[in-house]
């Protein structure tokens, strides 16, 4: 079936809506802690209850995230995102009225977390990565991404100045409006069912085919020591830093300084990728991470190590999306793009599962979290030296009928 | 449309960009906010 593509879904046209998309589902996505207080004052809930919905969301997002990408590249992106936002705004408006432990697992857990896998980086990457050239792909890339920073960035006050103003149910419903508007921004997304090259390869061929090249593997735990660190330093700084004796504001002041330089740093990777080598900048953001950490355990904690700190961290933050999504477009083809970076971020929510549980239970063992920027330390060496190896060249297969 | 006139038109844009990101960027200081940063422990 040959669709005929109207004018107006131009690249321009369709990394303008992956932009918004990402910034709204990111963006929402990243309130979910400020409903913590809120909802478990309400409810008598132990704050366990409220983060063990929130961590199901984590695992069901990346789980879901390969079959989203899959369903996106065999039945088209526009209808996988349209059916994931109303995962979402289903899961946000029931979990404002989730009474029990169980119904918020399932609506904040698990709706939200289908939600997320068709709305984010795997299935808006294929588009984009299908719809611009390879020349400025890695840019378009890296745009998308700071679209998804922004987000992370912008809507967290605006999430708290809603909860403040209209109470957390309200708050949660107009998000869920928020969220609404990704389904007719799905349209620009709608790229029809037109195999791009690679097409004559089916889902087993091209699983099979991943699997067995040592560069998929390499970029899969790359990006699991990149979920593990940011979703240990989101989480675990701002109690590092007052632990150090600095203020509430210096640790909120390193998550916006995070946010801020994040938005800076994924453009800037996303153009670098398009210039030089991925695979060497994905070496220079994990080397340089360690380096980071490294010099800030050694220095003595003050304001200002706080924050240079939190910036350096931003600008490297996810630099690595771009990149690992392009690699797997230039490697492996278009044809299986979202499928295939579906599973590569699986890694990454591993490591993010891993980052925030291991940060929390270092922490409680031995009363410090030393142990656990060691880690972060040893994890960043050895994904730089796993990402040296990546073999950048587009895999030759046989031509197909 | 015109080379200056474009070249104008993209220093506006980047201009209300950076105004944007800085009010953002104080919003981070609102004191429920600060009263909520904990949650951010769990959740983030």
């Amino acid at each position: 079936m040959t669709l005929t593509k109207p004018t107006w879904r131009t690249p321009l046209i369709i990394l303008i809506a992956g932009c918004v998309i990402l910034t709204l589902s990111m963006g929402v996505r990243h309130t979910a802690g400020l409903f913590l207080q809120p909802m478990t004052l309400d409810h008598g809930w132990s704050r366990e209850t409220f983060s063990f919905a929130i961590a199901l969301q984590n695992l069901i997002w990346g789980l879901a995230s390969p079959f989203a990408g899959a369903l996106a590249d065999r039945h088209g992106a526009g209808r996988t995102v349209v059916g994931a936002a109303v995962l979402y705004v289903l899961g946000l408006v029931l979990m404002s009225q989730a009474a029990s432990p169980l119904t918020f697992d399932l609506t904040a857990g698990v709706l939200i977390g289908l939600g997320l896998s068709g709305t984010t980086f795997a299935v808006i990457m294929g588009v984009i990565g299908r719809h611009t050239t390879p020349e400025k792909r890695s840019l378009a890339l890296g745009i998308a991404s700071a679209g998804g920073s922004f987000g992370q960035f912008a809507v967290l006050p605006i999430g708290q100045a809603l909860i403040t103003a209209y109470g957390w149910q309200s708050a949660l419903v107009l998000l869920a409006c928020g969220v609404g508007l990704i389904a007719p921004l799905a349209y620009a997304m709608a790229d029809g069912h037109k195999p791009a090259a690679g097409g004559g390869q089916s889902i087993a061929q091209a699983l099979r085919e991943a699997g067995g090249q040592k560069s998929f593997h390499y970029l899969f735990w790359g990006y699991f020591v990149c979920g593990f660190q940011t979703a240990f330093i989101m989480l675990h700084l701002p109690s590092f830093l007052v632990d150090g004796g600095l203020t509430a504001n210096v640790g909120m002041t390193a998550v916006a300084l995070i946010g801020l330089f994040n938005i800076f740093g994924s453009f800037l990777f996303g153009w670098a990728g398009g210039c030089g080598s991925k695979k060497n900048l994905l070496v220079l953001i994990y080397a340089a991470r360690a380096v980071a950490i490294l010099i800030f355990m050694m220095l003595p904690l003050t304001t200002v190590s706080a924050w240079v700190f939190a910036a350096v961290m931003g600008i490297l933050w996810l630099g690595t999306v771009p990149l690992t999504n392009g690699l797997v477009a230039q490697i492996f083809g278009l044809r299986y793009m979202s499928m295939l970076t579906g599973i590569v971020f699986l890694g990454h929510q591993l490591g993010s599962f891993l980052g925030a549980w291991l940060g929390g239970r270092i922490f409680d063992q031995t009363g410090s979290y030393e142990l656990a920027w060691i880690i972060a330390i040893v994890l960043s060496v050895l994904a730089a030296l796993c990402s040296w190896p990546i073999n950048e060249k587009p895999l030759l297969r046989p031509a197909t009928a | 449309m015109k080379p200056q006139w474009r070249w104008f038109l993209a220093g506006v844009g980047l201009a209300l960009a950076g105004v944007l990101l800085a009010l953002i960027f104080m919003a981070y200081q609102m004191p429920e906010l600060l009263l909520d940063w904990t949650n951010l422990n769990y959740c983030g």
